[in-house]
């Protein structure tokens, strides 16, 4: 009987995922089995608890909705034929340099995620500095573990690390430029608006948190996906325009690309910024400071691979019941669920009468009083660049998003500032802000 | 330089080239931005990479989200076919009466920057800034190689439109180190 040269695996997000057995070898490698022990959001499972979810099934659903958008975009009749240059830069339907770079993108989808430490983002910052999981992909990509599959595959390892790590980091890290072709293979992996990677996340996230906010028709908008030059917006003379190419939509994805947004903006309200997941996180980087040897993440591959989540849930587990133990206290938090409670949520009116301090200010003030062991603050802002991508209009015309839609540039930007105290000081720490607050906020320093 | 600092500098910069009747919109910011910090010397400690329409900053997009987050700035909509303009908001005064030494210090680099590129369209300001970026990080193709190397990275780009950034910003250098 032949050996079976595609593999399913089932998904509840994506229904089947479709795999062939070159790209079951690196599914099977050991940095890509990792992934199945790294949570996809840390421990925003103790606050939503059905995201128990991990990288290993989200970086297989970039890698499917990263094929699909490269099939659609590539097929000859959605092709903008009246550009030049987006002409010239798509290879020929179904022949090698096609093929060759639909195998890249697939791989470099499936691998964008191999550097993530445990626990994901939560624990970037215990990375020496100039690291970060994008830098240790790389690594792993261009490493020794993954070599042997690379040559038994045919594949250019550079070209998956490349696209994996999108263009910021191919620069700083490969000294490396991406071409207009290799930008927009980055773009269906990373990109800020259709990214294989964002669409995936909300669609999961959403769906293990239990929670509506990040769902769109992701079909309808991978289907309306094409390759268009940049035109007629942004600028006054339209004489002056660049012809080069981009990802955008026919006119009839706008509604789901609206809806996309959208969701991304709640699920940062809603979910990634919840300020219970946002202390747990601090907790975590806590705890691992005080466990991990030298306080910090291994950045050699063997030591990288060797660290996943169930270790330091393990360690967690054991120290929090060990009073002896240096890191006892952040694990007591974790695991008992002692976590610092939220005392001050800035306001926007709160940022106007502070100088944009407000956050700061009554957190030097807390720390003042109750020590700066027992004060936390954390701010965040939702990153969503203005991004005015090109929109066919009736298979003729091509117009800005940002002009189509006033949507697109009204959704406002998911943002946050808490300060958290220790649990057990919550009470008195609540009481002595109300009296003071208007004081704090109001007070003068130099500019 | 401080997030703040940094914003108040880059809100001057958006004020100016509105002044100088800069469209306005974010490829001008972008390019503007970088000509502000690599040609001019403003330290504001953003990385930029060759991307969309030539040397892009993704702290810099980072950075304008916090500005509209924080109602510094906002987006403009603009009658179709254009896209919108990059404005102050509300929240401009507050920051412009918070970091008023700030703005004050890299006034005239501003000033220069406006006056130099606000009146120019998008693939103009693409070209320029592609030519100085190759320029700068392609030293191993020598200066004759420069405008070859610009229309292998952004073949949109003709050989002669090319050759032109390479001049114009050859010889801005050049009136700048005079100075």
């Amino acid at each position: 009987m032949a050996r079976k040269r595609t593999h399913e695996i089932r998904d509840p997000i994506h229904v089947f995922i479709r795999l062939d057995s070159d790209e079951r070898k690196v599914l099977d490698s050991p940095p890509f089995q990792r992934l199945r022990h790294i949570h996809q959001l840390a421990l925003t499972y103790l606050v939503y608890p059905g995201a128990t979810h991990k990288r290993f099934e989200h970086s297989l659903g970039v890698m499917e909705l990263a094929s699909r958008i490269y099939d659609v975009v590539t097929e000859p009749e959605n092709i903008y034929q009246e550009s030049e240059s987006v002409r010239n830069m798509i290879p020929k339907h179904r022949e090698f340099e096609h093929l060759k770079w639909r195998r890249t993108l697939r791989l470099a989808a499936l691998c964008h995620d191999l550097g993530h430490l445990p626990f994901s983002h939560a624990s970037e910052a215990l990375l020496p500095q100039d690291w970060d999981h994008e830098r240790m992909t790389m690594e792993i990509i261009l490493g020794e573990e993954m070599a042997g599959i690379w040559k038994e595959i045919d594949v250019q390892p550079e070209h998956v690390a490349k696209l994996a790590i999108g263009p910021q980091k191919s620069k700083d890290y490969m000294s490396s430029d991406l071409d207009e072709w290799e930008s927009i293979l980055s773009e269906i992996i990373t990109g800020d608006v259709f990214g294989a990677d964002r669409m995936d996340y909300l669609l999961r996230d959403s769906y293990n948190a239990g929670v509506a906010y990040g769902k769109f028709d992701h079909h309808r908008l991978i289907d309306t996906m094409r390759i268009l030059p940049k035109q007629g917006t942004d600028d006054s003379q339209e004489t002056d325009i660049s012809e080069e190419p981009h990802l955008g939509v026919e006119e009839g994805g706008l509604e789901s690309a609206e809806a996309l947004l959208l969701a991304r903006y709640f699920m940062f309200s809603q979910i990634y910024f919840h300020p219970v997941r946002l202390i747990y996180d601090e907790h975590l980087s806590d705890f691992l400071k005080s466990w991990l040897e030298g306080g910090m993440f291994p950045t050699d591959c063997r030591g990288h691979l060797k660290h996943t989540d169930n270790e330091v849930i393990s360690a967690m587990l054991s120290i929090a019941k060990d009073q002896s133990h240096p890191a006892h206290l952040h694990a007591d938090r974790i695991i008992h669920r002692r976590h610092f409670r939220s005392i001050y949520r800035s306001t926007a009116e709160d940022r106007k009468l502070s100088g944009f301090k407000s956050g700061r200010k009554i957190y030097e003030a807390a720390c003042g009083i109750f020590g700066e062991e027992n004060v936390k603050h954390i701010e965040r802002t939702q990153t969503r660049r203005i991004n005015d991508f090109p929109v066919l209009v009736q298979r003729a015309r091509i117009t800005g998003a940002l002009s189509e839609k006033e949507t697109f540039s009204g959704v406002p930007l998911a943002s946050c500032g808490h300060v958290f105290i220790s649990s057990e000081m919550r009470d008195r720490a609540g009481n002595w802000l109300r009296k003071n607050r208007e004081t704090i906020l109001s007070s003068v320093e130099g500019g | 330089m401080e997030r703040l600092e940094r914003a108040a500098v880059l809100l001057s910069l958006v004020e100016k080239l509105k002044d100088g009747d800069s469209w306005c919109g974010e490829t001008h910011v972008q390019k503007s931005t970088y000509f502000l910090q690599d040609l001019w010397g403003v330290p504001l400690d953003l990385d930029f990479i060759l991307y969309k329409y030539g040397p892009f900053s993704f702290d810099l997009g980072d950075e304008i989200s916090w500005m509209r987050a924080n109602d510094v700035l906002k987006l403009q909509p603009q009658r179709r076919p254009y896209g919108p303009k990059i404005v102050p908001a509300e929240n401009a005064e507050l920051l412009k009466r918070t970091y008023p030494k700030q703005m004050e210090r890299y006034a005239d680099e501003v000033q220069k920057v406006a006056d130099e590129f606000a009146f120019m369209g998008v693939a103009t300001l693409e070209r320029y800034a592609t030519a100085h970026y190759v320029s700068r990080n392609y030293e191993e193709v020598g200066e004759g190689g420069v405008a070859a190397k610009i229309v292998e990275l952004k073949p949109h780009i003709s050989h002669v439109q090319a050759e032109e950034a390479v001049a114009f910003v050859a010889q801005l250098r050049s009136t700048l180190k005079g100075a």
